[in-house]
């Protein structure tokens, strides 16, 4: 069906004449059979889909060319408990996890993930435990994908999610108290047409670091949803991305503070070249009583020629009184006067932008893994 | 040996005549002050020296170590042997001074043909640089200027080249913006570079940082030329009577 235009009721009919799938029985996939039926998938001119035309990626969904990997791996250390989704004892990890970390009809393209779900991964961090190494999602072997992980009290991990090709993979965590997930995502340059969502919620003083790294794809929509529910919760969210060629790239990020004395940081660095399109869509949601948050988005960006589109919008909405907020965000191009500076000093033109380019990304995410990627993709 | 001979220069900036026919010769072992008052050409000099976009030569001639430099790309003047530093250095979060400063001593080695220093010399010598100006160790981790006080800047362009051993550095007002204290370790540092096979050309609107650093002429600009020249006195009545009286 690949090519020819969707739309949500048409998509809706067809996932449900398909019916859901038999992998992890026991998931109620009640309510996204009843969105589906109500046909509540965005339209194609909705506003949160306003830079991304979310046909394009309807008209992937039934597509059976696209190929995951074949083989599924995770790698954990010994002491954190690993399952695939599809175990019944995914089912009662999922039982820790409360109530969903996102709302159903905010995110309605999650229905399509769980009824289409034909891979996944459950893992539980138990309390107080703090492995010397990373869990490491390296490949998930189907479409749609499901990642659910329960970090127990005082517990601390780090997760690694590698590259790898996905229609759709649901990220789901929680950070239970005083526990603390540094969690690092690659995601390399593809063909494919990729959504996701990570939504995660950080109770009282727990962490939670996200570090982004994205090179886009032909459509590539990153939606992360991050609530700090604890009181002293901390969310600290860093992207960087570069894209080419006639990539896309669309960041849709949400923070909600709930509770009292809640920081979240969010920091954004973006580079756009050629045909391509990176959005950046940034909301911080402060509650009624949650006083004393304090929350900051700061995102900058650089167009590397007059093709390229970047939008870039913070929002605020803020219910309480006694809180600290601020944001800012620019669009600019590669600074002439730096680039004649490296210049002066011997540096020639070409590696001159690579190092400016560099250094702009690395305000966001500067780990060496990081670093090696940003000077490999120049 | 003349290391730097500039003739006849006239020069424009978005289309406007700042330099109107410069003649000046600077010979190895030499330092030269150019001083003048606000708007008289001499940050235009500079920066057309090196090469800086949007400074357009209409006549004359740069000549840096015996090779016309007008047609050639800012970093080829460097791997010549120019050097300017900045009278605003550029701020550049996410790269390190050392590795801004590595960087820059790798593309002059294979300038010349050699092998790029290894990362253990390079360090020490960075090192033994930022020590002379009394600058931290940490400042080489420090983003580019990124944060840094004036003085800081100031002093971050001297520890540059005293590492690149430019054959004439041309300081743009390096002056401005350093205490007392600050001035005396960047005087001392430009004291430390000079020697018989390079040449200095400090552009500065007070005389103070001669008191450190000797020149042996000093030139004033205005309107675009050299209208008088003289021997380190001619900086000492400028102090004492300002510029006024050379303008006719």
């Amino acid at each position: 069906m690949a090519g020819s235009p969707t739309d949500a009721a048409g998509l809706a009919e067809r996932v449900l004449a398909q019916g859901p799938s038999r992998y992890a029985p026991w998931l109620d996939r009640g309510p996204h059979l009843d969105l589906l039926e109500r046909r509540a998938l965005p339209e194609l001119r909705a506003e949160a889909w306003r830079h991304t035309n979310v046909g394009r990626w309807y008209e992937t969904v039934l597509d059976r060319t696209v190929t995951p990997a074949s083989s599924y791996r995770v790698e954990s250390p010994a002491e954190v408990e690993v399952v695939d989704f599809a175990d019944a004892r995914a089912a009662e990890i999922l039982q820790l996890r409360g109530e969903e970390t996102y709302r159903l009809s905010a995110q309605p393209i999650a229905a399509i993930n769980a009824l289409l779900l034909g891979a996944g991964v459950a893992i539980r961090v138990p309390v107080g435990c703090a492995p010397p190494s990373p869990v490491r999602i390296v490949e998930l072997p189907a479409a749609y994908q499901r990642v659910l992980v329960i970090i127990e009290s005082d517990a601390r991990v780090e997760l690694i999610e590698e590259p790898s090709i996905y229609t759709h993979r649901l990220v789901e965590v929680v950070v239970q108290p005083g526990g603390q997930l540094v969690h690092r995502r690659h995601q390399a340059a593809s063909s494919h047409r990729e959504c996701n969502l990570a939504a995660v919620r950080v109770e009282a003083g727990a962490h939670y670091e996200l570090s982004q790294l994205s090179l886009g794809g032909d459509l590539r929509r990153n939606d992360i949803v991050a609530t700090l529910a604890g009181d002293g919760a901390n969310v600290t969210l860093r992207g960087a991305w570069r894209l080419d060629e006639s990539r896309h790239l669309d960041n849709q990020v949400a923070v909600h503070h709930r509770a009292p004395g809640g920081t979240s940081r969010q920091t954004y660095r973006g580079v756009a070249a050629d045909r391509s399109r990176a959005v950046l869509n940034g909301r911080i949601e402060i509650a009624p009583g949650a006083q004393q948050s304090d929350a900051t988005l700061n995102t900058k960006n650089l167009l590397a020629n007059d093709t390229a589109e970047v939008y870039a919008k913070p929002e605020l909405e803020i219910y309480a009184n006694d809180v600290q907020c601020s944001h800012g965000a620019t669009v600019g191009a590669i600074d002439d006067d730096a680039v004649h500076y490296f210049r002066t000093r011997g540096i020639d033109e070409h590696k001159a932008r690579r190092l400016f380019v560099r250094g702009f990304l690395r305000e966001a995410i500067d780990d060496p893994d990081t670093a090696q990627i940003l000077g490999v993709i120049q | 040996m003349t290391l730097l001979r500039i003739e006849d220069l006239h020069v424009e900036v978005d289309g406007k005549e700042i330099l109107a026919g410069i003649d000046l010769a600077v010979d190895a072992g030499e330092v030269h002050a150019v001083m003048g008052p606000n708007g008289s050409g001499k940050s235009t000099l500079a920066n057309v020296l090196a090469g800086r976009p949007g400074y357009d030569v209409i006549r004359g001639s740069m000549t840096v170590d015996g090779a016309d430099v007008s047609a050639l790309s800012p970093e080829e003047r460097s791997l010549r042997g120019l050097f300017l530093a900045f009278q605003y250095p550029v701020e550049i979060p996410g790269v390190s001074n050392m590795e801004f400063l590595k960087a820059a001593v790798d593309a002059h080695a294979l300038g010349r043909g050699d092998e790029p220093p290894s990362a253990v010399d390079f360090v020490k010598r960075a090192r033994v640089a930022a020590g002379r100006l009394q600058l931290n160790p940490d400042f080489l981790k420090r983003g580019v200027n990124d944060g840094f006080s004036g003085g800081e800047k100031k002093r971050n362009e001297i520890l540059q080249m005293l590492i690149l051993e430019p054959r004439l550095a041309v300081l743009d007002e390096t002056d401005s913006g350093l205490d007392i204290d600050g001035l005396q370790v960047v005087a001392d540092g430009i004291n430390a570079f000079r020697a018989n096979t390079n040449a200095v050309v400090l552009v500065t609107h007070y005389q103070r940082l001669l008191n450190y650093v000797v020149p042996d002429h000093v030139h004033v600009l205005a309107d675009g030329r050299i209208v008088h020249s003289g021997d380190r006195k001619l900086a000492v009545e400028l102090e004492e009577r300002g510029y006024g009286w050379l303008a006719n």
